[in-house]
């Protein structure tokens, strides 16, 4: 009679586990009384993540994955953004408070870190990759809070809470084209190859080559990989075949890298635009590196780069290098500060509305627009669909502090004006 | 009939068939099973009211890893069939279910039936796909199976991005309804329904739908095992040729358990496509991702760390891989820094160095897995 | 025509690094029936310390470090854990190198942080040679040529030498081995050895811009992946095989991905693979198991 008496035991055992269960009280009843309800301090209404002397942002950021070098830099960003205001006295009277989690580029952290963070942060001040947005689109519209993605694609414009600072990666690529034929190098009638990741951001920047092409007579030649392709024999091959006359990269470093060596073994010789995740200065030291700086290749980016004569830029870079002896300096702060910028900016609106709950946010960013004191163009989150600026920085590399020139141009092209994103009113 | 001790944990007695028939059992030993399950059901009924919502995701996260192991440790610890190719039946679930049960428009393909059709659907289809690969999985022995159903997640991988009006866009994928029966929407975001004082919200309600399911999983499991279906398959599993003297339908056995196992995957897909808020999307690369190479080992390696064929430690199995890398970050919590070198052990860092760390002591001192560990812990306190 | 045989080039070169990698892969899988899921993370460990010395060192010298390590580690990883785990099935040791595998890949790559991506082909990464009309990158013939150097020294050392008797004999029968006085210890230790050797060599092909793209080395332990598929084509018991199967895999990802389109060439591989399987259940040279009534 082992088997009964094992049984026996196990079920005195469930029981007493259930009986203390039930014998304790659930905190979850009173925690979200509390959270729902909120209340209206000095006149302002609030429900989550703010209170009478703070507010807290969350930042579910990427410090061990495959975007960790962008993930890293943005999140110093949107610190030194935090302690600037905090030094200024806050905004409405609130310090800020920034909690930064790592999802590791992974979908599935992203979502229970997030479930774990909506509670206590009032929104996003950060969102890394493709996946986490893609899982985490819908919960954030379902629990009205808004975020600011680190992944530009134009079919996340659908909703207020994408709050997106930056240009998105089709217009990136019409402005990239754009500015090529402006330099003489491709002409109406040309073919262009585009060798892209089969992604969210990659397909993005398709449709803005197509679009480009459509207006000049173009033919662009697609070729798709995967995110963790590394060697890019077959597409430039492809590409030299069909006779491109110049070659658009989204995709990750790896793949440029990659396109680029192959390119010139193959004797290649046509521009390459690639969208601004292609480039990270860490590429300079590779074997690649020459490539890139061989006046070949054009980047394009919504921020001034690390080494910029822009006061703030100089501002963030002096104090960064101050902290921080050995890291590698990118763009990723100037980047961090604006995003943080905008989140100010809507804080103030809404502020300015006595409304700091979720949905007073959301309401706020539509009425919005922000000078990031010249790291980025102009963003005006004001029309709903359209990315906040169609302006972006073109960008060369340069073998210097921050990996690109100093002086960027910033470019701003018709095709681009004109261009309607998906889901634009 | 014979088993080895690995692959028949002695957790699971009853299904050994060694164990002596007792002509009448005492009425201590017939109560006392049906008091502990509905112990467990009562349990599982309340720990909503008391588990915050990030916990009860990562429960949900683990069951549906769970019921995907639950069908490879069968196909594997009892039918003897090596597989690699589970995470191919959480995207053709995932899929699928999405396909039946989302309403098509000009650029997706659904037929907006009923959930709960939808997911019945589903389990069949996948349990027919499991059986279609019968010709191939009927030829081909340890290993050698194992890397030809790895082959599966790669074709998945494939068709997934060649037909986006059945899997979604690889960019940001198409949605599936929730779950819910006339009269109760498991997917309710503004509930009206109160527990001790707790509203009842899609994360409360998910984790019920979750637990139910996962609890008929395990007893159909436990049922096919200790049943016709598991002597048929411990059969085949030890020796193929005195199963046929013995009147079992090798090919036949062999093509049940693939059936069963790949069923089972199908449920795991729509469960995870429930978990994302109903987020069919395939992945960025076939490595990398929820239906990728590295799930599809993960959930190997959660049978063989739960014991080989026993059902209860696929889920214990589960809990370490699905669960652990999710639990580790939230217990950290969030913090006000950052490491700009980015050589910090970060808490994603610290878990794979656990996970890690945690399979190869597991196989080093207890083979049969956490089963075996269990039977060795039930034993101490016996004593 | 030129592109054909610019592709078949570019697809032996790399199939020779699957080669190493398959052939290091079944002399660990003759020897002591695990799988070694491993096999990528003993590449990146080799690599990641030549990496480190390169700069001290110079390339020869990191490249002597880096497959030493690889070595060195394979020969801890089967004397301190494999070889202890006496009690466990096959399929658990092999649960085990996942195990591993895991340990090293999440250490290395927290270690390279946000610096620049290691990259190990000094010597003929990102230059090109042409042949007539024809332009090969100059890794892809480097490597073709090392691999056909060591694959030779492997098979006379395999046929001629006594660890190549002993090597053949405990994998034809485990216990008559040891019987006639092979201490099998020594042999499963050597093959591990063996193992790691080839993979420590095949890094320096794989941490390139050539063959891993922009992130150089991370990209070895992805792309190391593919020699699986190499081993079963080729037979998981034949080291001709995995040769044979590493070529293979070569040519029809490249074939597939140029002709066809970039993830298809991915997929080919898999769909060869089973094919093979379905034709020969044991893979083209494996040795076909008798079953015991």
């Amino acid at each position: 009679m082992i088997t009964s008496k094992k049984r026996l035991t196990a079920g005195v055992f469930a029981g007493l586990a259930a009986a203390s269960l039930v014998a304790g009280c659930s905190t979850k009843a009173a925690d979200s009384n509390s959270s729902g309800t909120g209340g209206s301090a000095g006149g302002v209404k609030t429900d989550v993540g703010v209170t009478d002397t703070e507010i807290s942002l969350g930042a579910l950021t990427d410090q061990t994955g495959l975007f960790k070098v962008l993930g890293a830099a943005s999140t110093q960003g949107n610190q030194m953004w935090a302690d600037d205001v905090n030094a200024d006295g806050g905004i409405c009277g609130r310090q800020i408070k920034i909690n930064v989690s790592d999802t590791g580029y992974s979908a599935e952290k992203a979502v229970t870190l997030y479930n774990q963070s909506k509670s206590k942060d009032l929104g996003y001040v950060q969102l890394i990759g493709s996946p986490a947005m893609a899982a985490l689109k819908k919960p954030l519209v379902n629990d009205k809070i808004a975020a600011v993605p680190l992944s530009w694609s134009s079919r996340n414009l659908d909703v207020p809470n994408v709050l997106m600072v930056g240009t998105t990666y089709d217009v990136e690529v019409i402005n990239g084209l754009a500015y090529l034929q402006k330099q003489g190098k491709i002409k109406d009638g040309d073919k262009i190859g585009h060798i892209y990741l089969k992604t969210e951001f990659g397909e993005n920047g398709v449709e803005g080559s197509k679009y480009y092409a459509s207006k000049h007579k173009m033919t662009v030649v697609e070729s798709g990989v995967s995110a963790t392709a590394t060697d890019m024999t077959s597409s430039i091959t492809a590409l030299k075949g069909a006779g491109v006359k110049a070659i658009v990269v989204t995709s990750g470093p790896t793949q440029l890298a990659s396109a680029l060596g192959v390119a010139r073994a193959q004797g290649l010789n046509v521009p390459f635009f690639g969208s601004s995740p292609t480039y990270t200065p860490q590429l300079l030291d590779t074997p690649a590196g020459a490539l890139l700086t061989s006046g070949n290749f054009v980047t394009a980016g919504v921020v001034v780069p690390f080494n910029s004569a822009v006061p703030k830029a100089k501002e963030i870079a002096s104090k960064w290098e101050k902290e921080n002896k050995d890291g590698v300096p990118t763009f990723g702060m100037n980047l961090g500060y604006a995003m943080g910028m905008a989140w100010g900016a809507v804080l103030k609106q809404a502020c300015s509305d006595g409304d700091l709950t979720r949905q007073g946010i959301l309401d706020a960013i539509r009425k919005t627009s922000v000078d990031t004191q010249g790291l980025t163009p102009n963003q005006d989150f004001t029309h709903p669909g359209s990315p906040a600026t169609r302006e972006v920085f073109i960008y060369k590399p340069k073998k210097t502090e921050g990996g690109l020139d100093a002086n960027p141009e910033k470019f701003i092209s018709q095709e681009a004006q004109e261009y309607k994103a998906p889901f634009q009113e | 009939m014979s088993d080895t001790e690995i692959a028949n944990p002695p957790a699971t007695p009853e299904t050994t068939g060694t164990t002596p028939v007792t002509a009448r059992r005492s009425t201590a030993a017939r109560v006392a099973p049906l008091i502990g399950w509905a112990v467990l059901l009562l349990v599982l009924f309340l720990t909503p009211v008391y588990v915050p919502g990030e916990w009860l995701s990562v429960l949900c996260w683990i069951m549906a890893g769970g019921v995907a192991a639950m069908g490879l440790t069968m196909l594997i610890g009892q039918a003897g069939q090596f597989s690699l190719g589970q995470a191919f039946f959480l995207l053709l679930g995932g899929v699928t279910y999405t396909v039946l049960a989302a309403d098509g428009d000009a650029e997706y393909i659904g037929f907006g039936l009923p959930p709960l059709v939808a997911l019945i659907g589903t389990i069949i289809i996948s349990g027919l796909a499991g059986a279609a690969f019968a010709p191939i999985s009927g030829r081909l022995r340890g290993i050698y199976l194992g890397v030809a159903s790895l082959s599966l997640v790669f074709l998945g991988y494939y068709l997934s991005h060649e037909l986006p009006m059945l899997a979604g866009s690889a960019s940001s994928g198409r949605y599936a309804p929730t779950f819910s029966v006339p009269g109760f929407d498991f997917g309710e975001t503004n509930p009206q329904l109160l527990l001790l004082n707790v509203p009842m919200g899609a994360a409360e309600r998910q984790f019920w739908l979750f637990a139910g399911l996962t609890v008929i999983a395990y007893l159909v499991g436990q049922g096919a095992m200790k049943g016709r279906v598991g002597r048929g398959w411990r059969a085949v599993r030890d020796n193929e040729a005195v199963a046929t003297v013995m009147g079992v339908s090798v090919p036949g056995e062999k093509a049940k358990a693939f059936a069963i196992s790949s069923a089972y995957g199908g449920l795991a897909g729509v469960m995870v496509v429930w978990w994302y808020s109903g987020l069919m999307k395939p992945d960025e690369a076939v490595e990398l991702g929820t239906y990728s190479t590295y799930t599809t080992i993960a959930l190997l390696a959660m049978c063989v760390i739960g014991g080989l064929g026993s059902l209860g430690g696929a889920i214990a199995g589960s809990a370490l891989v699905f669960g652990l890398p999710l639990a580790l970050p939230l217990l950290t919590g969030s913090n006000q820094t950052v490491d700009a070198s980015g050589t910090a052990f970060t808490p994603i860092v610290i878990t794979n160095l656990v996970f890690g760390i945690l399979i190869v002591l597991i196989v080093l001192f207890e083979p049969r897995g956490l089963a075996g560990l269990g039977t060795r812990l039930r034993n101490l306190i016996r004593r | 025509m030129t592109t054909f045989v610019q592709v078949l080039i570019n697809g032996l070169g790399v199939g020779a690094v699957f080669g190493l990698l398959a052939l290091g892969f079944v002399i660990i899988f003759k020897a002591t029936e695990v799988v070694n899921f491993a096999h990528g993370s003993l590449a990146l460990f080799g690599g990641y310390l030549a990496y480190q010395v390169k700069d001290s060192i110079g390339w020869f010298g990191a490249v002597i470090v880096g497959v030493l390590s690889a070595a060195i580690l394979a020969l801890a990883i089967e004397r301190l854990l494999i070889s202890r785990a006496k009690h466990a099935s096959h399929d658990s040791l092999a649960i085990m190198t996942i195990g591993i595998d895991t340990i090293i890949l999440a250490d290395v790559v927290r270690r390279l942080g946000t610096a620049a991506a290691p990259f190990l082909g000094d010597p003929y990464d990102t230059k090109s040679v042409s042949l007539g009309s024809l332009t090969v990158s100059r890794t892809y013939l480097v490597a073709l040529a090392t691999a056909l150097v060591l694959f030779t020294l492997f098979f006379i050392a395999f046929r001629k030498t006594s660890w190549g008797l002993q090597m053949r004999a405990q994998s034809e029968n485990k216990e008559a081995a040891a019987l006639m006085g092979i201490r099998s210890s020594r042999v499963t230790a050597s093959a591990w050895v063996v193992g790691g050797l080839l993979a420590g060599i095949a890094v320096f092909f794989l941490a390139t811009n050539d063959i891993g793209g922009g992130s150089g080395l991370l990209s070895a332990h992805t792309v190391a992946f593919a020699a699986f598929p190499a081993a079963i084509i080729g037979g998981l018991t034949s080291t001709e095989g995995s040769v044979i199967g590493g070529l293979i895999v070569g040519l029809t990802s490249a074939l597939g991905a140029q002709y066809v389109n970039y993830e298809f060439g991915v997929v080919a591989v898999y769909l060869v693979m089973l094919v093979v399987l379905v034709v020969r259940p044991s893979g083209l040279f494996g040795r076909v198991d008798q079953v015991r009534v």
